[in-house]
């Protein structure tokens, strides 16, 4: 392919912390991939919509609410009837270990929790992306 | 090409144009006699004037009166790691909700306000149906005008507080923007600008188009009712004449630069490296001087 990795961040949900949306997204800029930012409290519409119109391979979301229970089927529901299943989730934040294999099956493609390395999620989606 | 998901193919397509991928070429071969039938507005101003927080209430504004709008938010690629984060659509919830196109772009290393292809993003826009295409640069200096080169109207926003910066960038300011915004302004000194724009506008030569300058304050929506009036009211004055020259004279120095840089290219290919480094040889070694290299390179 040659094209650049494009990588949707987002925050959805009604929690305002986004530190580590902030820290991942500069990390995959200095890895020489382009971030779509779209910032605070963006429902899962929002977030597939904007990742269509974006062309991005990944899609970055980053919950510390714990609304991923509602948010991570929604958006991967969202996904596949906009025939856009080829786009894959990742996720950091707050996600309880003993849910990360039942997300895991349901398609989220890989967890990021707390005290991750952005190295880990850089290397992560170069693999991911065939790159 | 994915018939049925127009916004996923019109997404792909744009794509394919940044990434120079020879299937946009193909793809807008087959749909050149679609394209054309947009109407490009192009926001610039220097970084921080509120350019995409303008973009999206205007977006919002020519929706609601029926238009089809597509939007290109151009930020700047680091030099360095050659990524980028583009925060433009941070601004535009508004278009978003009122399913306005958005599309972040980033500069690639292209220097003048836009990036190498936004031409052809334009042209990708107009196959989704976009009417009335936003372009909004990054955040500009005095050199950055090339958005004259894209836009049938150059909107261009300043803000209050600049100081002698809006001073110094007066000359190009006044030349490419046919609409001047003064944006923030419920900051103190937005008053006192707008009137040196206005009286800078005043002072120039006497044009068929006068710019206007108006005051707004796009976070509260406040102005917009007339700036988007005075946009409706350039592009009416463009199409009952100047617009089919302008256009004619845009294409071609568009087909220029792109010829250009083609035969550049063949030609470069076809005198080879070794040729070049022999005669850098050469004049490296005074053994000839580099005027007369050239001259034996070219012909």
């Amino acid at each position: 392919m040659g094209g650049k990795i494009r990588v949707l961040i987002a925050k959805p949900g009604l929690d305002g912390h986004d530190r580590g949306a902030k820290v991942v997204a500069r990390a995959l800029r200095d890895a020489g991939m382009e971030v779509i930012y779209t910032g605070l409290r963006q429902s899962p519409e929002d977030i597939v919509s904007a990742a269509i119109q974006e062309d991005v391979q990944f899609i970055g979301l980053s919950i510390l609410s714990g609304a991923h229970g509602h948010i991570f089927p929604r958006v991967l529901e969202l996904l596949k009837e906009q025939g856009a299943s080829d786009i894959k989730l990742i996720a950091g934040g707050i996600i309880p270990d003993d849910e990360i294999p039942k997300w895991k099956e349901m398609g989220v493609t890989g967890i990021f929790g707390p005290g991750s390395s952005t190295v880990d999620i850089v290397d992560f989606i170069r693999a991911q992306s065939g790159a | 090409m994915l018939a049925d998901q127009p916004q996923r193919a019109a997404a792909r397509l744009l794509s394919w144009i940044e990434d120079e991928d020879p299937r946009a070429v193909a793809a807008l071969q087959a749909t050149w006699s679609r394209t054309g039938n947009g109407y490009v507005i192009g926001v610039t101003g220097p970084p921080g004037a509120g350019k995409s927080t303008l973009v999206d209430c205007l977006a919002v504004h020519a929706a609601a009166q029926g238009h089809t709008v597509g939007v290109l938010a151009v930020d700047p690629t680091s030099p360095f790691s050659g990524g980028a984060v583009l925060g433009d659509r941070l601004r535009m919830n508004g278009a978003q909700q009122q399913g306005v196109f958005i599309r972040s772009v980033a500069t690639r290393g292209h220097l003048g306000g836009l990036t190498a292809t936004t031409r052809y993003l334009v042209n990708a826009l107009e196959l989704l149906g976009c009417d009335l295409v936003f372009v909004e640069t990054v955040g500009a200096g005095q050199g950055d005008v090339e958005v004259v080169q894209l836009a049938d109207t150059t909107v261009v926003v300043e803000v209050p507080g600049l100081g002698d910066e809006v001073q110094a960038q007066k000359a190009g300011i006044l030349e490419i923007g046919d609409l001047l915004l003064v944006n923030k302004s419920d900051r103190p000194g937005a008053d006192r600008l707008a009137q040196e724009l206005l009286s800078a506008v005043e002072l120039g030569e006497p044009r068929d188009w006068q710019p206007p300058v108006l005051q707004v304050t796009a976070i509260e929506g406040t102005g917009i009712d007339a700036a988007w009036d005075a946009i409706a009211d350039h592009r009416v004055h463009m199409e009952a004449g100047p617009l089919a020259d302008d256009r004619l004279a845009r294409q071609m120095r568009e087909l220029e630069q792109q010829l250009q840089q083609q035969l550049f290219r063949d030609r470069m290919v076809t005198i080879g490296d070794d040729a070049l480094r022999s005669a850098a040889e050469r004049v490296l070694a005074r053994r000839s001087d580099p005027f007369s290299a050239i001259n034996r390179l070219a012909n």
